[in-house]
């Protein structure tokens, strides 16, 4: 695909000052509500502009691998549909250098009615390829994708599942200087994910540079190296991506701290600490001490959890306990060895009674931090689910 | 780095967006996406294809349908001066490159409105739309174009030598026909309302089109009045010009050509023009 005449070598995103807005109520499409507008519009009333992206500045070296942020309508994808020129921004300088690629809602380019086998040769070409280098990756994209039995199938006839793997085999072998992925990896079996993830660490390590939004943090923070952070499209943080994703996790759970709302248990204090009161510290003991006001006399289920991010958990804690009728409650835990390596944590808390559904909703509790060891690393490309800290004793030596 | 939000409520005024039009630049990019112009095009027509129980045959019976309605409407009851040429072969020989430019500007005008999901999510010149819409249009009238020769061997005649001109009628045709597709496919995402009246107004242009009848008479027609029509409608003496080359063994009206060419050009790039000044907000109207 294109090259622009640049100073910047192959490879580089960047992008300076980018502002784009839309129309914030589109136009009615009812020639009724049109006529009732129509008043308006002689007044002179302009209908407003909603800004999507404000000010952004992003740059990409060749070769990085930068993850995008952000709760849904930040401007994430708006950004990402400028970089590959769908969009055009209005105002700002972009430049980017080389070959791009895009994986923005791979099944846009398939169509239904049409076999496996055509399908790769149109979207192939959408995508930027002459139909020589379709037909020559032809085989490698029908292994990769896993549809050999199908490949001559109607796609109205695939799988969802089917339709992406199709639409990501041939998207995995365009070679492009610049690639750029839109949370595509949401279907498809944890299988396919993981062969998505690897491809895109072959693509990594041949000097492509990635642009990838994702929701799934731990994805990532596995894959990139430096994380934006957009909220409200503005760039709120830019920056190595452990820190980034720190602070947009932080922000993700204060917002469920306000939700949480009031039930038959109520958190008084909740505090996570060392056994001297001060911070808890990697596999050292770990108290968590919290105080309930209970309603009714009920048998319940106490369930803790701990979690990085918002509502799914690194591990849980649960105990049966009796709390009392109109009483107050200390609720204490001690964690033996605390499985967590340095960082930002939330504690979570729900209690549960048979019969009787939830006391407490499922919630934020307490935030707290970590002292002591560092995550072990690990390459680019290798996705944790939980970052756990496990000790572990090494022997290398030659037999 | 941690960042601040903008200072700003609106950019400042030298930073605004302006799409720079590089002509050559543009059609070098248009150029290495040619395959996908045919990949597309064949995309239209393998759908149709096996959507279809006839299929490919519609190619042939659209235009044969039209003829017979002609033959016998025109033909006999409102009796048009066919210059002595058998009807049928006089209302085809007119009726397929019509048809050509009828389908061209229907389907074209609709291509980016219809091919939205597409432009929305990948990059592409656009262009690619409505050229592939015109190469559909292209295999289909090729196809019906093979009936002539049928007809011709009914009516036992022969095309005349001079139907060497039909190259140079069909690229002054090609030439208004990228034009108004361009203009059409690239205003209607803006006005879809354009997209419900494009038949009726391509019903009309036939009937401003020497399709059923000719203004190749100079009796009845003032030389003013048809250069007035080449400029007003570049199709006249092209569709004409079939005609007097294919069936009757003239050679086209080069002055009257050379309008329907210049206007075709002014079309045609001014067309070009538009639609990369309009292509930059498609995304936004998706």
């Amino acid at each position: 695909m294109p090259t622009s005449r640049s100073s910047y070598p192959v490879g580089t995103i960047s992008a300076e000052h980018i502002w784009k807005r839309f129309k914030a109520d589109p136009t009615p499409a009812l020639l009724r509500a049109r006529i009732k507008q129509l008043p308006e519009l002689f007044k002179g009333e302009k209908r407003g502009w909603r800004w999507a992206l404000q000010d952004v500045n992003f740059r990409v070296e060749p070769g990085e691998a930068v993850g995008l942020v952000g709760i849904n309508g930040s401007g994430k994808s708006t950004l990402l549909k400028i970089l590959t020129r769908v969009m055009y921004p209005y105002a700002g300088k972009l430049d980017v250098v080389g070959r791009v690629g895009a994986l923005i809602e791979v099944r846009a380019g398939i169509h239904p009615e049409l076999t496996g086998r055509e399908n790769i040769h149109l979207y192939g070409t959408l995508l930027g390829l002459t139909r020589k280098e379709v037909a020559s990756r032809f085989d490698e994209i029908v292994e990769f994708a896993q549809l050999e039995d199908a490949i001559d199938r109607q796609v109205k006839f695939y799988s969802s599942g089917m339709q992406m793997r199709l639409g990501f085999g041939v998207a995995a072998f365009l070679e492009p200087d610049v690639l750029l992925v839109d949370e595509v990896l949401a279907v498809g079996d944890s299988t396919f994910q993981q062969r998505c993830i690897d491809r895109m660490r072959t693509v990594l390590t041949q000097g492509t540079t990635l642009v990838f939004v994702s929701h799934d943090l731990a994805t990532v923070e596995g894959v990139c190296e430096r994380a934006l952070w957009l909220h409200g499209g503005v760039a709120r943080q830019d920056g190595p991506v452990r820190e980034v994703l720190q602070s947009y996790r932080q922000a993700l759970e204060q917002v469920a701290e306000l939700a949480a709302d009031d039930g038959p248990v109520q958190v008084i204090k909740a505090q996570v600490s060392g056994p001297d009161g001060g911070v808890p510290v990697t596999q050292e003991p770990c108290d968590v001490n919290i105080v309930v006001h209970n309603q009714d006399s009920r048998q319940c289920l106490v369930v803790l959890g701990v979690s990085e991010g918002p509502a799914a958990p690194i591990f849980l804690l649960s105990h049966d306990s009796q709390l009392n009728a109109d009483a107050e409650m200390d609720i204490r835990c001690r964690i033996d060895r605390l499985p967590l390596p340095r960082g930002r944590y939330f504690l979570w808390m729900g209690v549960f009674a048979r019969f009787h559904g939830e006391q407490l909703n499922w919630q934020p509790i307490a935030h707290f931090d970590v002292t002591g060891q560092d995550l072990d690393p690990g390459p680019p490309g290798l996705v944790r689910l939980a970052p756990v800290h496990v000790p572990a004793r090494w022997a290398v030596e030659q037999r | 780095m941690s960042i601040q939000a903008p200072a700003l409520d609106v950019p400042a005024p030298q930073l605004l967006f302006r799409r720079r039009i590089r002509p050559f630049a543009m059609l070098r990019e248009l150029w290495a996406a040619r395959d996908l112009v045919m990949v597309l095009s064949e995309r239209d027509l393998r759908v149709r294809y096996k959507q279809t129980k006839m299929g490919f045959a519609w190619a042939f019976l659209t235009p044969l349908l039209m003829m017979v309605v002609f033959t016998v409407f025109f033909g006999k009851a409102v009796d048009i001066d066919t210059q002595g040429v058998p009807s049928a072969l006089f209302f085809y020989t007119a009726l397929v490159p019509w048809t050509f430019f009828a389908s061209s500007a229907s389907a074209g005008g609709t291509s980016i409105t219809g091919n939205l999901s597409l432009v929305n999510k990948v990059y592409c010149p656009r262009e690619v739309f409505p050229l592939s819409s015109i190469a559909t249009a292209a295999v289909d009238s090729a196809i019906a174009a093979t009936m002539l020769v049928v007809l011709f061997a009914i009516y036992g005649e022969v095309p005349h030598g001079t139907s060497v001109w039909v190259p140079l009628l069909l690229a002054v045709q090609l030439m208004f026909t990228v034009g108004v597709a361009l203009i059409l496919s690239s205003v209607v995402v803006y006005l879809r309302d354009l997209r419900n009246i494009l038949p009726m107004v391509i019903q009309f242009a036939m009937f401003a089109t020497p399709v059923a009848y000719s203004f190749d008479d100079p009796d009845k027609f003032s030389g003013t009045f048809r250069t007035v029509a080449s400029v007003v409608n570049p199709l006249v003496p092209v569709i004409d010009g079939y005609r007097r080359t294919v069936l009757l063994g003239e050679p086209p009206r080069l002055g009257l050509l050379a309008i329907s060419a210049g206007v075709s050009a002014v079309v045609c790039g001014g067309g070009y023009l538009l639609f990369k000044r309009l292509e930059t907000g498609f995304a936004d109207f998706a």
